[in-house]
């Protein structure tokens, strides 16, 4: 992935309904790095400094080799859907607007997965190339969701 | 090694019981399991509590509130993946000499709290937890209840293995036509083919014949050495082997390792299967088993359950179960209670109680002819393989 160029900043857009900041986790000091990537339109995750794999979600130790040290990195936030479910009911009043809403496994470019909602009108399917684009949440808060792009490649 | 055996069971059965106390419906299945045995409360002295408060009936509470003075006590974390574990806790600690007589409860109230996966029920705090919820829960990109990481992993499932999903409702209309069967079944009006297609979508690909119906329960199972068992009223079932529940980051309570579901790696699956420990362990072959019993939360966990413990090879279940394969008088019959799906959602209780029923000779309309050896194994990899007094 070195080759590719780092993106320009990540598009940030409010959340399209009544967004309850009860539904994100109280932030944990190791994940500093990453909310202040998101609040400026980047995907920073942790790359493991021995095997050079990123991962997801933020932990102290590498899930595949071990190693614990790490450092963050910014990623394009492309990737591919690679698995996706659709909500025919809300579990929350934040969601109750957007049902039928679908969210996504999606297969970062770069190796880590993450669950995301689909934030246009595509169609999710497996294997649909999307990116992530950034929700702005209450208190300063952010959340990766994702849009179709298919015109990347 | 020791042998253990359970030697009592009982239950309050399944539905909504608004009129009792957590601890009156405890003491009637505890009472039902004593008489079962053949015991009284004083000689048991060790207690094994799943579940717990709110939904259930604390271990220290259970203790004082139905007199029962214990040397042993342990209790699990609420989650009905922790059912096996109980079990195994308390063989352990018969073995380890600790107690000789140890109760295993479960009071579990699933219709009090509202729907699982919304604010006000018991579990909804988990979601926002470090590392993400015990079911994949991500809140705030919409991922909520433990139907949302099942249907993921099921699409994901489907998508690898070029499933066709309609074939998920094998296991719903097998489970269905058991439960008719079972006077203690919540659900026991038949489900047709066209029924299940016509079933509301939940969270696709999952549609709600998928999901299994809560209920409330109590159940109560007691346990003891061989020596003990073999004086005792009721006929003994074996503890064969077991094995724990597996954790780790490739680990996803639903789907199989390797699907690349709630961050776990994408690779190509090959589950220990016919050498799994509660087979060599027991010289016992996934072949020889009469009967499964696993947790069906949703439907698709009885595909990756037979999957992971080599009744069929990965992404082959869909195709095996299908023909009455898994049904009553099948070649192997799975959760002949109806299980979660449609005798009601006992976190595995309903399961464990019918296996004791199928080993004793004592399942009634659903009883399978010459049953010696029953299964209980989850997508966890967690198990406990039962022997009739037969076998054994």
């Amino acid at each position: 992935m070195g080759a590719r160029r780092l993106p320009d900043r990540l598009a940030i857009v409010d959340f399209p309904a009544a967004a309850d900041p009860g539904l994100l986790p109280a932030p944990i000091p190791e994940a500093r790095p990453y909310e202040e990537g998101l609040a400026q339109g980047r995907l920073r995750l942790q790359a493991c400094s021995a095997c050079d794999r990123l991962r997801f979600p933020i932990a102290p130790v590498c899930p595949y080799c071990g190693g614990e040290e790490a450092e963050w990195r910014s990623l394009t936030g492309l990737g591919h859907v690679l698995a996706w479910v659709r909500y025919h009911r809300a579990y929350v009043p934040a969601f109750e607007p957007l049902v039928p809403y679908s969210v996504l496994t999606v297969g970062l470019d770069e190796g880590p997965r993450l669950f995301g909602r689909l934030a246009d009108q595509s169609s999710p399917r497996a294997g649909l190339r999307v990116r992530t684009i950034i929700e702005r949440w209450p208190e300063g808060r952010h959340v990766p969701s994702f849009v179709g792009a298919e015109d990347t490649p | 090694m020791t042998r253990v055996a359970i030697v009592g069971s009982g239950t309050v059965g399944f539905g909504r019981f608004p009129e009792q106390s957590n601890a009156a419906l405890a003491n009637r299945a505890v009472r039902a399991a004593l008489d079962d045995a053949g015991l009284d409360r004083k000689e048991i002295d060790g207690l094994a509590v799943h579940i717990g408060s709110p939904r259930g009936l604390d271990y220290d509470a259970a203790a004082r509130l139905l007199a029962l003075n214990v040397r042993f006590a342990v209790q699990s974390w609420a989650h009905g993946r922790f059912a096996a574990s109980v079990i195994q806790h308390a063989a352990m600690a018969l073995r380890e000499g600790l107690a000789d007589a140890v109760l295993c409860l479960a009071v579990i109230r699933n219709t009090k709290f509202g729907r699982h996966g919304s604010p006000g029920f018991p579990d909804f705090d988990e979601a926002l937890r470090e590392g993400g919820g015990p079911h994949a829960e991500t809140p705030a990109a919409g991922l909520l209840a433990p139907v949302g990481g099942a249907a993921m992993a099921t699409r994901r499932y489907l998508e690898r293995y070029g499933i066709e999903r309609e074939k998920l409702g094998a296991i719903p209309l097998a489970q269905r036509r058991a439960a008719a069967l079972n006077p203690l079944a919540v659900m026991r009006t038949p489900m047709l083919a066209a029924d299940y297609q016509a079933s509301a979508p939940i969270v696709e690909p999952l549609r709600l014949l998928d999901c299994s119906v809560p209920v409330d329960t109590a159940a109560a199972v007691i346990l003891a050495r061989e020596d003990r068992a073999v004086t005792l009223r009721a006929k003994p079932v074996y503890l064969l082997a077991f094995q724990g529940i597996s954790a780790g980051p490739e680990e996803f309570v639903f789907g199989q390792p390797g699907l690349g579901v709630n961050q776990a790696s994408i690779f190509d699956y090959r589950p220990a299967g016919a050498t799994e420990p509660v087979f060599s362990k027991s010289g016992i072959r996934p072949q020889d088993v009469d009967t499964l019993h696993c947790y069906d939360g949703f439907s698709p966990q009885v595909l990756w359950t037979l999957e992971r413990f080599g009744f069929c090879a990965p992404g082959e279940a869909a195709d095996w179960v299908q023909g009455g394969r898994v049904e009553i008088g099948g070649e192997l019959p799975v959760n002949t209670s109806g299980g979660h799906l449609s005798e009601g959602h006992s976190n595995g209780w309903g399961q464990t109680l019918e296996i004791m029923r199928q080993l004793r000779g004592e399942a009634g309309d659903r009883q399978l002819p010459g049953c010696r050896t029953a299964l209980w194994a989850t997508t966890l990899g967690d198990a406990i393989l039962y022997g009739s007094q037969e076998v054994a």
